[in-house]
């Protein structure tokens, strides 16, 4: 083998604490190497010529860069040793810039770590082999989990351009959280009238299959080929009877049933459709609380519903789709903040979540945009809004920032002014968060126009008291932090801005979808700068608030991300596996089946080969090169190219034994 | 080159790709200082890193390794890390065994933005590798051969006097035969009257050749992955059905084709110390059995012995003298007692009185005595490999083909590491050592941090999976190791 060693400068970077000529003389001392020489950037267009220009000069089989890392430059000189008739993968790269030049300050020391690891390059080098990537079809059908708004833009994006979507939602309709808004900031439009129509979109978009009240249950194959198994999860009535008309609803005699959708501060049926404009308007039965299916009697709903749509022994139905992609946009929940006893703990019926007091505001909630006070129907006077409720607090385990709390609060004040506008509304804030386009300005809307008093401070307690006409108040008590002194609120409501955690189950899907989660149950991104929406499974890219926190012009452009993303994967005629993949000597497997147990991808099978001799197999396209099977194998019958046992071992020897 | 002498030592470092690498790179790019001495080899991911590896450079002399992957949760391969850490854990309590000081390895956990995470690794790492010093040689300890020879009361009785339900075992294996079975495998004598030698029995007569008591020391589940896929049937000791056992949780072999017929033991004897009683090079011209008392007649003489003076080792601290599996079982169970307190191998327990370098110098010592005629792994039923070991194997090349304590002692551990977890505690690779090498001890180092973090013992049940071959997204019994 012949083997070309390129010691870069990287300016002053690497020699400014390297002596890289010494380093390519030492180089040229290292078995196979025929040619070492050191360059001002290896990187520039000269750089990348005297590597191709010295592969044909000297007929160099390999070739080594020392430069920077590998997470960097390796793409591009692989193209280099490519581009100068080389297999791609006879080459390797000495990390001597982030892992030695930019650590050490000691030259000698430096330059002796570098030409070491050189070493250590040549040997792994001298054991490569050319790798040649696979060919294969792909299923041009996304998955989107999850119809909030970021779901839906990716959907419809993708639907838009030409690809098949396949929605899964596991409330009976889309929309969301954005749905339970009743106007959205900075504009303060109302949030049903810009999401609506998106959901009738999705509705009748022919390239868009709708499953509502579903789940993923399973998924497996890989980028290009995931076959998904999801969970109709029975609704008791027959969807393609339905109509929605709303009858079995009025007639339902079962009343207590609190209302999610109105995030319980009202009761709804025990068969339900969530709001007027639900997507798809189907009315889903409720067993935990349906006397039919509970106690056998009542059945009322069956009686009246004009298509005989109701089904009351449906039971939950699994449906396969092929897709070659997947985006998930599962969003969020709010946290528990009912920990937190300073503020009551649940106790007080006057303090609710924002999102509670959205859904008062909004006309088509339970108290038709009225605000009434949930103990006694009072129209508050004094409101108090306390913002990073369980979020930026380190003690709850919750460091991180909600991001949109500072404004949906800032909206919510404005929008009480315009409510009540007799109304005081004080607002105990840590920070205010408003960097987005006219954000800042709608912040000052509310202090200068709307004169909501902004308190910076946290609160300590809020107590509950009688005042002298016997109706409760709330005393809540805080810092204000500006002024340096204690301030207490007399209030008649308390609103929470609860900050946001993963959605319930995220945790189960990351590990289904075979992603990346972290303390927080947020899906984590490929890069948190230059890979924002793809994850590090091949083929599942992320919208919304399940990769972190943010707010709906931030979701939408992610979601039309994920979707372009999608369309960029699928513009190919063919996808390209990573060929640094397992690989079975089928002369030394045993068949004892150990790698086919720890593969996290399922990606070996066992198979019959002739005379019924059984071997492992690897399926090329679903080996992601992790290589837990060769650290498993005792035979070490599967090795994984690129880096096998020898080449490890041939790098540990030129370390230790030398 | 090497590292700079007087200033750096040795460590090596295998960091994923993913986010420990990352993560040296995110502190590089904010150039914060570290120590020199540690050289990084680049893998996929922390759950590619074969202990082996670890052990490699340690045994060529690395005075550290370190090795670091995605935090628990975080994989790129969303698994590969919660492997590691089972095998690194193990590892790193292994390591003592063999005399190397387990502060000289660590693992752990740095995501690719934690730079300053990484940086105090680094430092704090080789710190610690430079107050432990270079590591010492395996040239410059001395060997040592020394070995008391101290025998374990047994926890029970030992017996060695006929049993009586033999014939009835025979019966019932006849009967099998009669039924379609293909054959069983059993005992008959060997070469001379204390010792047995496997006996594959297909006919009525070969059935009578059939012996039952304390030289049937081999375990016969060695054979059975051979005959995977027929139906056979084994006769076996307590110790040789779990083995058994083991071979069907790893589904090497099928529950269906195997009958497994059982009858209480009373123990098996250690033939080298009946020999140790006899003249050097005695011919062996008969033996005779009752109650506990061994009669052996040689040249004219007699010689007396009890169980208690020869039985192997394993047989004293047995608890598990029963099958723990079996399809027939003839007879009356025999008693079984508590786990003795103390259930080190001799070899283990006079290890573990010893220090780390005087450890080295025992297996140095050992080792040169080691002739590589590898029946440790032929009488293993657990090294499934068959003829593909990879100490033979060029591709991959674990083991070269010097003649050293270093290489040699390396198959032991290739041998120990891949059963750890899977061990069930037969001692047959001791009692086949021609040596009488205690090669034991090291696969004991293994099973006891097993049972001690995972709560496992190999052999016991047929659905169990051994705890390297899966893991728990918690590990509640192991302990983080945070350097930074």
């Amino acid at each position: 083998m012949k083997i070309g060693v390129f010691v870069c400068h990287c300016g002053s970077n690497i020699a400014a604490t390297v002596d890289c000529a010494a380093v390519a003389k030492a180089a040229l001392e290292y078995p196979d190497v025929v040619y070492a020489q050191d360059t001002m950037y290896t990187c520039s267009e000269p750089g990348q010529q005297s590597i191709v220009d010295a592969v044909k000069e000297h007929g160099l089989d390999g070739v080594v860069v020392a430069s920077c890392s590998p997470r960097m430059h390796e793409p591009t000189f692989r193209r280099t040793v490519e581009r100068a008739g080389l297999n791609r993968y006879m080459f390797e790269m000495a990390n001597i810039r982030e892992h030695v030049s930019w650590i050490g300050r000691d030259k000698e020391a430096n330059t002796n770590k570098a030409a070491e690891l050189v070493r250590l390059a040549v040997e792994k080098l001298r054991r490569n082999a050319p790798l040649y990537a696979k060919q294969f079809d792909v299923t041009k059908r996304v998955l989107v989990i999850g119809g909030g708004i970021a779901g839906i833009q990716a959907a419809l994006d993708a639907a838009e351009g030409g690809i098949e979507v396949v929605m899964v939602e596991r409330e009976s309709t889309i929309g969301g959280k954005m749905a339970k808004l009743d106007k959205t900031f900075p504009t303060i439009d109302c949030s049903s009238c810009v999401l609506a129509p998106k959901m009738v979109d999705v509705a009748q978009n022919p390239n868009i299959t709708l499953y509502a009240h579903s789940e993923v249950e399973s998924i497996s194959g890989f980028v290009g080929n995931f076959t998904v198994k999801i969970r109709k999860r029975a609704t008791f009535v027959d969807w393609t009877k339905c109509t929605g008309c709303g009858t079995c609803t009025e007639k339902c005699p079962t009343k207590n049933v609190p209302d999610a959708f109105n995030e319980n501060i009202s009761f709804c049926r025990a068969i339900n459709i969530p709001f007027p404009q639900a997507i798809p308007k189907k009315a889903t039965i409720n067993p935990d609380y349906c006397r039919k299916i509970k106690e056998g009697k009542c059945g009322v709903c069956a009686k009246v519903c004009p298509t005989g749509a109701i089904v009351y022994d449906m039971v939950d139905e699994i449906v396969e789709e092929k897709v070659g992609a997947i985006i998930a946009a599962t969003g969020y929940d709010l946290a528990d903040w009912k920990v937190i006893k300073e503020y009551g703990g649940g106790a007080y019926p006057d303090v609710i979540t924002s999102l509670q007091y959205e859904r008062m505001m909004s006309a088509s909630g339970p108290t038709a945009g009225h605000i009434h006070r949930p103990s006694d129907g009072m129209e508050p006077k004094n409101i108090v809004f306390i913002q990073c409720v369980c979020s930026r607090d380190p003690a709850l385990g919750r460091p991180y920032c909600s991001g949109f709390c500072c404004m949906y609060t800032a909206k919510q004040a404005i929008m009480t002014k315009d409510h009540l506008p007799d109304t005081e509304a004080f607002v105990f804030y840590m920070d205010i968060r408003a960097p987005g386009k006219m954000y800042d300005e709608f912040t000052r809307r509310a202090q200068e126009d709307y004169g909501v008093q902004y308190i910076r401070g946290r609160v300590s307690a809020i107590q509950p008291t009688i005042r002298p006409d016997g109706k409760v108040g709330y005393i809540v008590r805080g810092a204000d932090t500006l002024l340096g002194k204690q301030v207490e609120v007399d209030a008649d409501m308390v609103v929470l801005a609860v900050g946001v955690e993963a959605s319930k189950g995220a945790s189960h899907l990351a590990e289904t979808l075979r992603i990346s989660y972290d303390h927080f149950g947020f899906f984590v991104e490929s890069h948190v700068k230059l890979r924002p929406v793809e994850t590090n499974t091949a083929g599942v890219y992320l919208a919304g608030v399940c990769q972190g926190p943010k707010d709906i012009p931030a979701s939408v452009a992610q979601g039309s991300a994920a979707a372009a993303k999608v369309m960029a994967l699928f513009a190919k005629p063919k996808l390209e596996n990573d060929p640094q993949i397992s690989v079975v000597d089928i002369k030394r497997c045993v068949d004892c089946g150990k790698c086919i147990k720890v593969c996290p991808y399922q990606a070996i099978e066992e198979v019959e080969l002739r005379g019924g001799i059984k071997k492992a197999h690897v399926i090329e396209t679903v080996c992601q090169g992790c290589g837990v099977c060769t650290a498993t194998c005792p035979q070490g019958a599967i090795q994984l190219s690129h880096f096998t046992d020898n080449q490890i071992l041939a790098e540990v020897n030129a370390l230790c034994l030398s | 080159m090497s590292v700079l002498k007087g200033k750096e030592l040795r460590i090596v470092g295998f960091l994923c790709n993913w986010c420990s690498y990352g993560g040296a790179d995110t502190a590089g790019t904010a150039r914060a200082t570290q120590p020199t001495d540690l050289r990084i080899i680049r893998v996929p991911c922390s759950g590619r890193v074969n202990p082996l590896f670890v052990l490699k450079a340690l045994m060529n002399g690395a005075d550290g390794v370190l090795v670091s992957g995605c935090h628990p949760r975080d994989c790129h391969y969303s698994a590969g890390n919660f492997y590691a850490r089972r095998r690194l854990e193990l590892l790193k309590e292994f390591l003592p065994v063999i005399g190397i000081d387990p502060r000289r390895f660590e693992y752990t956990w740095v995501s690719a933005s934690e730079g300053p995470r990484w940086k105090s690794v680094v430092t704090n790492f080789t710190a610690r590798v430079h107050e432990l010093g270079p590591a010492p040689k395996w040239e410059d300890v001395p060997a040592r051969y020394d070995m008391p020879e101290d025998l374990v009361n047994p926890i029970r009785p030992l017996g060695c006097g006929a049993h009586p339900s033999l014939p009835e075992l025979k019966e019932a294996i006849k009967a099998a035969l009669a039924d379609g079975l293909e054959g069983v495998l059993g005992w008959k004598q060997g070469f001379d009257a204390i010792h047995a030698e496997p006996v594959f029995m297909t006919t009525p007569e070969e059935v009578d050749s059939l012996i039952w008591g304390p030289f049937n020391v081999q375990n016969l589940a060695v054979q059975l992955p051979l005959y995977k896929g027929r139906k056979i049937g084994v006769v076996v000791k307590g110790c040789d059905s779990k083995g058994v056992v083991e071979l069907m949780a790893e589904e090497l072999i099928s529950r269906d084709d195997v009958k497994i017929f059982g009858m209480g033991c009373n123990g098996t004897v250690n033939v080298s110390r009946i020999l140790a009683k006899l003249p050097e090079g005695a011919r062996i011209d008969g033996c005779t059995c009752k109650g506990s008392k061994i009669t052996v007649l040689s040249g004219g003489e007699s010689y007396e012995m009890t169980m208690n003076e020869v039985a192997q080792d394993k047989c004293r601290i047995c608890t598990k003298p029963n099958a723990v599996l079996s399809d027939v079982f003839c007879g009356t169970p025999t008693t079984e007692p508590e786990e003795p307190e103390d259930g080190r191998s001799p070899a283990l327990r006079f290890l573990d009185s010893l220090s780390l370098e005087e450890r080295m110098g025992f297996w140095k010592g050992q080792m040169e005595r080691c002739i590589a005629c590898h029946a440790c792994r032929g009488a293993c039923p657990m090294c499934v490999c068959r003829d593909h070991c990879v100490s033979d194997s060029r591709n991959p090349e674990w083991v070269t083909q010097e003649d050293t304590v270093q290489q040699k002692l390396f198959f032991q551990l290739i041998h120990a590491q891949h059963l750890a977890g899977r061990c069930t505690g037969c001692y047959e690779c001791e009692r086949a050592c021609p040596m009488d090498i205690p090669v034991f001890a090291l696969k004991q180092q293994f099973g006891r941090t097993i049972k001690k973090i995972f709560s496992y013992g190999a052999g016991l049940d047929p659905k169990g999976t051994p705890p390297l071959l899966t893991y728990k997204v918690d590990e509640p019994t192991i302990k983080e190791h945070d350097l930074a």
